[in-house]
């Protein structure tokens, strides 16, 4: 359960955010959408407490990203924007490593690495350095990183960038189960249709606002279009332009 | 938080110990100063050697000239030897370190109380040119103050009116030789050695870590960012410590193998007892090194420009003991206090056998340690910053 309001942020003379509003609901995957620039990264970089906000409180499960730090991280599992491995460590590794910092170990920390890899189809690299590891390997380990705690919330950033029809298919699927379990999912991404595909509801952001929100048929409903693309770039006010 | 703290230092370990370069600095690095210092021990010894091995020549040309000279020559045990008939070219290959060249009329002019000359040739761009010369010219001079006192007692005259002064010069030294001036060298070598051993994992671990991307997403761990810090610290900690250690093992074993030779015993430079003193009095500087490495490596902007400043780094705590080298000063309290000062006269006197002050070594450790302590603190609250992720 994320609850945002009213943060704002603002890097030397561009206003990142400009007081959004929002919420993501547990048993919800909410897609948080938006033209490059709109303030999506910023907003789930306050969210797993990476970013402080200049002012407003985010509050994941009741806990403040400020003030309850490490509450919020126990409870967040996050493919933040950068999502680098370490080219020396092996698959296993690197999902073993995120599972120590987070208090687990011995059998139960393998236990729960094996049955990720099995899940997201790890085993084949599982024990191979990440030094030329694939697009599409690098992001299995790097949900497997965000997934070894089973945390309540899940945070993406752009989850399918990159990725082939293929894979990006599996991480829906994941993000689906991920959902049917109770738990939270929120994601960005600027492509309209995956957000439309997999969200539950849809946050749209313009330039550090949110400009309009609610399901796929709200959203069409309120803006009178019939087409996704020309809801979107009405919201936005945007047209066909770089 | 200490778990997790080790849960850092380990996998930081482990992801280093599969790097060649961090290996290279930590183990094969360290290797260099002990080895440079031997060949120069290698050296010095060669000439102590010839010098004592030529003592009893000297090569003369035209030694039929000059009777007298040769007589003079052989009671003082010295046999002569023969000289091509071009001496400096022989002198200038390097056939011959030096040659006296005695004129065709010498032997005149010397009968008849006269001043006779005679030719000395030498190299002195060399030091074995150089020992040559000089023992050359103190023969030359004996036999010159005993023609002279022959020729003043024959006039009748007291010698000792003549001579006012009577110079003879006490060398205070203890082994009073060249070889041991070397020793000067090993503290510079090891401040830099130390300065260098984890600078490596200092920048992979902070730049390093960034440019990758992978800092992001390990911060978002639950584990305090002091404490993300404290664990990669450890883990340059430790491969700084085992350069320093690596570094030491080589000079004994270096020293070892000089033995006895060259008249100092370098054998006994490096026992146990002084190799552990050492370690123990380096142990905070070595804390102030890493944490001067991560403070750099984390406001650098990228690993090459961490490179960049951290490479130069070393020479900068280095200096003082090479300019310690040439112009050796006495170790004062104060001096005590101030971090790489304080370690490379302690070091200086461990090396050199003088016996270090227990009082001393306490000051030195423990500045050190608050400046560490100071160090640690402003590196951690680096962790702390927005932009530690995203660069200034």
């Amino acid at each position: 359960m994320i609850d945002v309001q009213g943060l704002r942020k603002t890097f030397k003379t561009v206003t990142a955010l400009d007081g959004i509003e929002f919420e993501a609901r547990d048993g919800e995957i909410t897609g948080l959408i938006g033209p490059n620039g709109a303030g999506k990264t910023t907003a789930l970089r306050i969210l797993y407490t990476v970013m402080r906000p200049d002012s407003g409180i985010a509050r994941i499960d009741g806990f403040d990203t400020v003030t309850q730090r490490q509450e919020v991280q126990r409870r967040i599992g996050v493919l933040p924007d950068t999502r680098g491995m370490y080219p020396r460590l092996t698959a296993r590794e690197h999902v073993r490593y995120y599972g120590r910092l987070h208090g687990m170990g011995g059998k139960a920390l393998e236990n729960r690495v094996d049955e990720l890899f099995a899940m997201l189809g790890v085993d084949d690299f599982a024990d191979r350095r990440a030094k030329g590891f694939s697009k599409g390997q690098t992001r299995k380990v790097g949900i497997a990183r965000a997934l070894v705690h089973e945390p309540q919330n899940l945070l993406l950033d752009e989850p399918t960038n990159g990725l082939d029809v293929g894979s990006s298919r599996a991480v829906h699927q994941l993000i689906r189960d991920w959902r049917d379990q109770g738990r939270c999912v929120l994601f960005c991404s600027h492509i309209m249709q995956e957000v439309a595909a997999i969200s539950d509801r849809i946050v749209v952001l313009s330039l550090g606002r949110v400009v309009a929100q609610g399901t796929v048929d709200e959203l069409l409903r309120q803006t009178g279009e019939t087409d996704l693309e020309n809801m979107f770039l009405a919201v936005t006010q945007r047209t066909e332009s770089w | 938080m200490w778990r997790r703290i080790f849960v850092v230092f380990a996998k930081e370990v482990i992801d280093n110990s599969r790097d060649r370069r961090s290996l290279l600095v930590a183990l094969i690095y360290p290797l260099l100063g002990p080895l440079l210092l031997g060949l120069m021990i290698a050296a010095v010894v060669d000439v102590v050697t010839i010098r004592t091995e030529a003592r009893g020549t000297l090569p003369v040309l035209g030694a039929e000239w000059a009777p007298e000279f040769v007589a003079y020559l052989e009671s003082r045990g010295i046999t002569v030897t023969p000289v091509p008939e071009d001496a400096e070219a022989a002198v200038r290959d390097g056939e011959l370190k030096t040659a006296v060249v005695i004129p065709e009329g010498f032997g005149e002019l010397f009968r008849a109380g006269k001043t006779a000359t005679i030719h000395v040739v030498s190299d002195s761009s060399n030091l074995p040119g150089l020992i040559a010369l000089n023992r050359t010219a103190t023969l030359l001079g004996e036999f010159n103050r005993k023609v002279w006192r022959q020729r003043i007692k024959a006039l009748g005259v007291d010698v000792q009116i003549l001579q006012p002064l009577a110079i003879k010069s006490i060398d205070v030294t203890k082994g009073s030789n060249i070889a041991q001036i070397l020793l000067f060298m090993v503290p510079p070598l090891l401040i830099f050695n130390l300065f260098m051993g984890g600078v490596y994992l200092a920048i992979d671990t902070t730049s390093g870590e960034r440019e990758r991307g992978s800092l992001e997403p390990l911060l978002i761990n639950p584990v305090e960012r002091w404490g993300l810090m404290l664990g990669k610290y450890l883990a340059a900690l430790l491969f700084t410590g085992i350069a320093v250690a690596v570094q030491l093992i080589a000079f004994k074993v270096i020293f070892q193998s000089a033995g006895g030779s060259g008249g100092f015993n370098f054998a006994e430079v490096f026992s146990a007892l002084t190799l552990l003193g050492i370690f123990a009095v380096t142990l905070p500087l070595m804390m102030v090194a890493v944490g001067v490495q991560f403070i750099i490596a984390t406001m650098t902007r990228s690993f090459k420009e961490a490179q960049t400043y951290l490479g130069l780094l070393p020479l900068v705590p280095a200096l003082p003991g090479m300019v310690l080298v040439f112009a050796p000063v006495k170790a004062q309290e104060w001096m005590m206090m101030i971090p790489t000062f304080s370690q490379t006269l302690l070091l200086g006197q461990f090396v050199r056998g003088d016996g270090v002050a227990f009082p001393d070594a306490l000051i030195s450790m423990a500045s050190s340690m608050i400046a560490a302590l100071v160090l640690i603190f402003i590196a951690a609250r680096l962790y702390e910053r927005e932009n530690l992720i995203f660069g200034e």
